[in-house]
């Protein structure tokens, strides 16, 4: 059950990511409060997760859904860049937050 | 401009993320309840400028260096070489989005 939350938090976590630019877009209602329920639901999920998983194994897993699923989705939503450079760097960001979270 | 606010919501991130684990009395929660805001804020902000995607990935990562290394300055986690590489490698694709991001995605600049 606690890998169920842990998916559920990093999928709210790239809902709240992917409302960051829904409300710059249209500043509404509907966007911002999917935008702090997004975040909040996210860390409410990880904590559960964190009640049973390791918490390294469990940051990583979510870092690596949220903000890798939340830059996807700019890329295919809201047009962000997709060139070569500009993935290869937020992967090696990301990879090396993970192993940083899984080697602490 | 935009990136320093990156940079100060990481910044505040760490204090958050420590705030998490250590806090104990209403003054420390309160604290780190106005971390957790201040931190969302700027990196909210910094996305109306630059892409979120990368906003997010820099925020996360620069958090969780800050975290590292300020559990092993000042509540004695080891210090392991693999940290620091690992940091290293952070602070360069860091310093790589920096280089490639075009700050004029059309919204107005301050």
């Amino acid at each position: 059950m606690s890998w169920v939350f842990l998916i559920l938090a990093g999928l709210f976590e790239m809902t709240g990511v992917t409302m960051i630019n829904s409300w710059h877009k249209k500043r509404n209602w509907q966007s911002l409060f999917l935008l702090i329920s997004g975040f909040g639901a996210s860390f409410l999920f990880l904590a559960l997760a964190m009640k049973e998983l390791p918490m390294g194994t469990a940051y990583a897993v979510w870092t690596g859904i949220g903000a890798a699923g939340g830059a996807i989705l700019g890329m295919i939503l809201y047009g962000e860049p997709k060139d070569a450079k500009r993935i290869f760097f937020i992967a090696m960001v990301l990879s090396a937050a993970i192993g940083l979270k899984l080697v602490s | 401009m935009q990136w320093l606010k990156v940079f100060i919501a990481a910044f505040f991130e760490v204090f958050w993320v420590i705030g998490l684990k250590h806090a104990d009395d209403p003054l420390s929660w309160a604290g780190t309840i106005l971390c957790i805001a201040v931190s969302f804020y700027l990196m909210i902000m910094a996305g109306k400028v630059l892409p979120v995607g990368t906003v997010y990935a820099v925020f996360v990562g620069l958090g969780t260096a800050g975290t590292v290394l300020s559990e092993i300055i000042f509540f004695g986690e080891p210090l392991k070489l693999s940290k620091i590489i690992l940091v290293l490698i952070l602070l360069l694709g860091v310093l790589g989005l920096k280089l490639v991001t075009n700050e004029d995605k059309g919204a107005e600049s301050s």
